[in-house]
């Protein structure tokens, strides 16, 4: 029993795509990306407001009923205000596993970098102190190079993307991410692979669909890639936390393993939560010429204010460049498909019309 | 916008001809204030004075403005019709789940009638609505928003992050205004911020009394929109002029009639509500808000910098929701609290998740406790009728 326990690595989960990975492997842990992992709220109404942004809700209700007694410790990171205070909640009436809160500095310069830098080595020296290892820079080193390598694989995935007809579908390759951030590294290393080292299926000449690219928050589920394939347009890209924006950026290991760690994920692309709604949109243009994008559909969870906030601006600027654009809203578990299917056709059938007269 | 302050500053002013009081006096000021934006005199620096150490800005020659309070305080707002306002920013796609204070301030972009900014600061608290929305505001002139981002932790680290980014913004100030900053005109604001802070702790000394001799919802409207003030000698004429009139109230006794001690928390609504009506019908008063809360100690004018980015830093909503547990626990027993209302705003998603710490904390201390649920400025999410229902059942709880 003993043995086991030792021979196995802990368990450490993470939310935010700005929580390094590299520091919870460097520690002899596994990561783990968490979702929320329920179906139907039981609890979570008596504790909270029924306009929350349904993540913090489901993670909530997740950690109340137990579902993550699995793990040996959680970060938290600042990715919101809601995630800020479901730290607190969780400390407070849920306690077990550990936690950790991580700050992620809004501001993307080197004043930034010096804070993130100190964040995550007040992370290093709480694993230490919790798990009894030590992190040494020889160990931090690997772990980057370790997560270099995964990333130049999933980004290679992305690339082949570019071409048409499309070698993978979004729902397959949303699938793989999904996998890749929630099982064991070591397994999923030839998964990922095995998927590069496959054959790329040929669709039949003629029958090129739409190419659509998804932005904000699709959630965990390929509910969203599956409602647009099966309305017979590819999902060619998704730029989200969990795809292509998760991935982008490596990290270049100067003398200061840790400040080399933060420099590459506050400078990675940044997401809805960091200010620069203008940089966002410059990038999203840039993929839709990449990747010859026919229309996007922009993702948000329902009570998220970022994305609220950048489907408000994604919109217009899409449409004032001709670019058909559909903003959903979602409720985590996707719960609403059946309204979002007809949407989703009727897009899907303007894209097409629109591609027909171009 | 600039109409309506004109028109409501002459109200104001016909109010003060009468005679002077603290209340009238910020008000006054503070239109004022919204009226120099417009003056291409000075250089306009958006900015959210609750949310920012605005001792920093005093020591310049530009005209904060407060876009949120601004906005927030336009005549349509204050009689149940800011709706109007905010449709213009829902039909551009802003949904009714962002908050009403956010969704004005765009509505009010659209119909062009803020002023044109020279500055847009902003800050990472209380919430990112805010500072989204500051964004909105600054690329639709095609300006950069800049952030003071606080973090949670309260370290030599953070300290030096905040002190840091403090130091950049003055340098924006700089180059907005084209002077350098003295440092002994930001030693004199911060000494008057001091003054302030005191003067303020010996108002809320004097609203521990029975029956309690001022208004804890005036107090939390000064504490909201007066926080422009800090650092400005308006915010020293303003206590001096309100501790006159408590002083003149103990003396002759005037003080409303007073059955229950309220604890308010965290801000009242904009908007025209029933809820103040039916308080004081019932004759329960509103003692203490925990917007008027001094929770930072005297800043340092030696350190402005580090003082301020400390201020920032203690800020009870930037923190872990302990520290305004502490504080609003400790303020039952001040102010002898004998019910303690909080008001849910719609869409307040950091407010609302802190909430059932809050809640547990306060019924473990034994004090009835209202969850009023409600919108700061949006009547389309207020119901007069259910607020009706819910404060009496209060009131018969705390008859006991």
């Amino acid at each position: 029993m003993n043995e086991q326990l030792t021979i196995a690595p802990r368990r450490i989960g993470w939310f935010c795509s700005y929580v390094p990975e590299e520091i919870i492997l460097a520690a002899g842990c596994e990561p783990v990306r968490l979702e929320g992992r329920v179906e139907r709220f039981q609890e979570i109404d008596s504790y909270l407001h029924a306009n929350l942004c349904f993540t913090i809700r489901n993670i909530f209700e997740s950690g109340l009923r137990k579902q993550y007694d699995d793990l040996d410790a959680v970060i938290f990171a600042n990715s919101c205000d809601g995630m800020r205070r479901l730290y607190e909640l969780w400390s407070h009436y849920i306690q077990t596993p550990a936690a950790y809160f991580l700050e992620i500095p809004k501001n993307r310069d080197e004043n930034g970098i010096s804070f993130f830098s100190s964040q995550l080595l007040n992370l290093k020296n709480q694993l230490e102190e919790d798990f009894a290892v030590s992190i040494t820079a020889e160990r931090l080193v690997q772990a980057g190079l370790q997560m270099n390598e995964r990333r130049g694989k999933m980004l290679e995935l992305f690339e082949r993307q570019k071409a048409s007809p499309l070698p993978y579908k979004g729902s397959e390759l949303h699938t793989l991410a999904i996998q890749e951030g929630r099982l064991p590294k070591r397994d999923m290393y030839p998964e990922i692979q095995s998927v590069l080292e496959k054959p790329v299926p040929v669709q039949p000449v003629g029958k090129a669909a739409p190419r659509l690219l998804v932005s904000g928050n699709e959630g965990t589920t390929p509910t969203l890639f599956r409602l647009i394939e099966n309305s017979n347009a590819d999902v060619v890209l998704f730029d989200t936390c969990r795809g292509l924006n998760h991935y982008t950026g490596m990290v270049s290991m100067g003398n200061d393993p840790i400040q080399s760690i933060a420099r590459r994920y506050l400078f990675k692309p940044a997401c809805a939560r960091m200010p620069g709604s203008a940089q966002r949109m410059e990038r999203l243009a840039a993929l839709i010429d990449e990747y010859a994008i026919d229309g996007v559909v922009y993702s948000g969870v329902q009570f998220c204010d970022y994305t609220l906030f950048e489907s408000a601006l994604i919109e217009p600027f899409l449409k004032a460049r001709s670019l058909p654009v559909l903003v959903v809203e979602n409720d985590y578990i996707w719960s609403n498909t059946e309204q979002i299917r007809t949407r989703i056709e009727a897009f899907v059938e303007m894209t097409q019309n629109k591609r027909r007269t171009a | 916008m600039q109409e309506r302050y004109q028109m409501m500053l002459e109200m104001i002013q016909a109010r003060l001809l009468e005679k002077k009081r603290g209340m009238d006096f910020f008000i006054d000021a503070l239109f004022r204030n919204i009226l120099r934006a417009y003056d291409p005199e000075l250089p306009t620096v958006y900015v959210s004075g609750y949310a920012f150490p605005m001792e920093l800005l005093w020591a310049f020659d530009v005209t904060p403005f407060d876009f949120e309070i601004a906005c927030n305080n336009l005549p349509e707002v204050m009689t149940g019709n800011g709706s109007g306002l905010m449709l213009e920013s829902e039909k551009r796609g802003y949904s009714r789940n962002i908050c009403s204070f956010d969704r004005l301030i765009i509505g009010c972009l659209h119909q062009g009638i803020l002023p044109k900014g020279d500055l847009f600061l902003t800050s990472s608290y209380y919430c990112h609505g805010k500072a989204k929305t500051n964004e909105v505001v600054a690329a639709h002139y095609g300006m950069e928003s800049v952030l003071l981002d606080v973090p949670n932790e309260i370290s030599p680290a953070a300290i030096t992050y905040v002190a840091t980014q403090l130091r950049n913004i003055a340098a924006k100030l700089e180059a907005v205004t084209g002077t350098k900053l003295d440092p002994a005109r930001l030693k004199e604001s911060i000494h008057r911020s001091n003054q302030a802070r005191a003067s303020l702790l010996t108002i809320c000394d004097w609203m521990k009394r029975r029956p309690c001799p001022w208004n804890g919802v005036e107090a939390c409207l000064l504490g909201l929109g007066g926080a422009l003030f800090w650092g400005s000698p308006v915010r020293i004429e303003i206590h001096r002029l309100l501790l006159t009139q408590i002083l003149e109230r103990v003396e002759k006794g005037k003080t409303i009639p007073e059955d229950y001690r309220i604890l308010w928390f965290p801000w009242v609504p904009v908007q025209n509500t029933n809820i103040f009506k039916i308080l004081k019908e019932n004759c329960a008063n509103v003692v203490m808000a925990e917007a008027s809360f001094v929770f930072w100690p005297e800043l340092d004018e030696n350190r402005p910098f580090e003082s301020l980015a400390m201020k920032a830093l203690l800020d009870p909503h930037v923190g872990k929701a302990e520290r305004r547990i502490q504080n609003l626990v400790q303020s039952i027993d001040d102010y002898q609290i004998d019910g303690a209302i909080h008001f849910s705003t719609t869409s307040c998603y950091h407010e609302n998740t802190a909430f059932p710490i809050i809640r547990d904390a306060i019924k473990k201390k034994g004090v009835p406790l209202l969850n009023l649920s409600g919108d700061m400025s949006d009547e389309r999410n207020y119901s007069a009728a259910e607020t009706n229902i819910r404060i009496s059942a209060f009131m018969e709880l705390l008859a006991g």
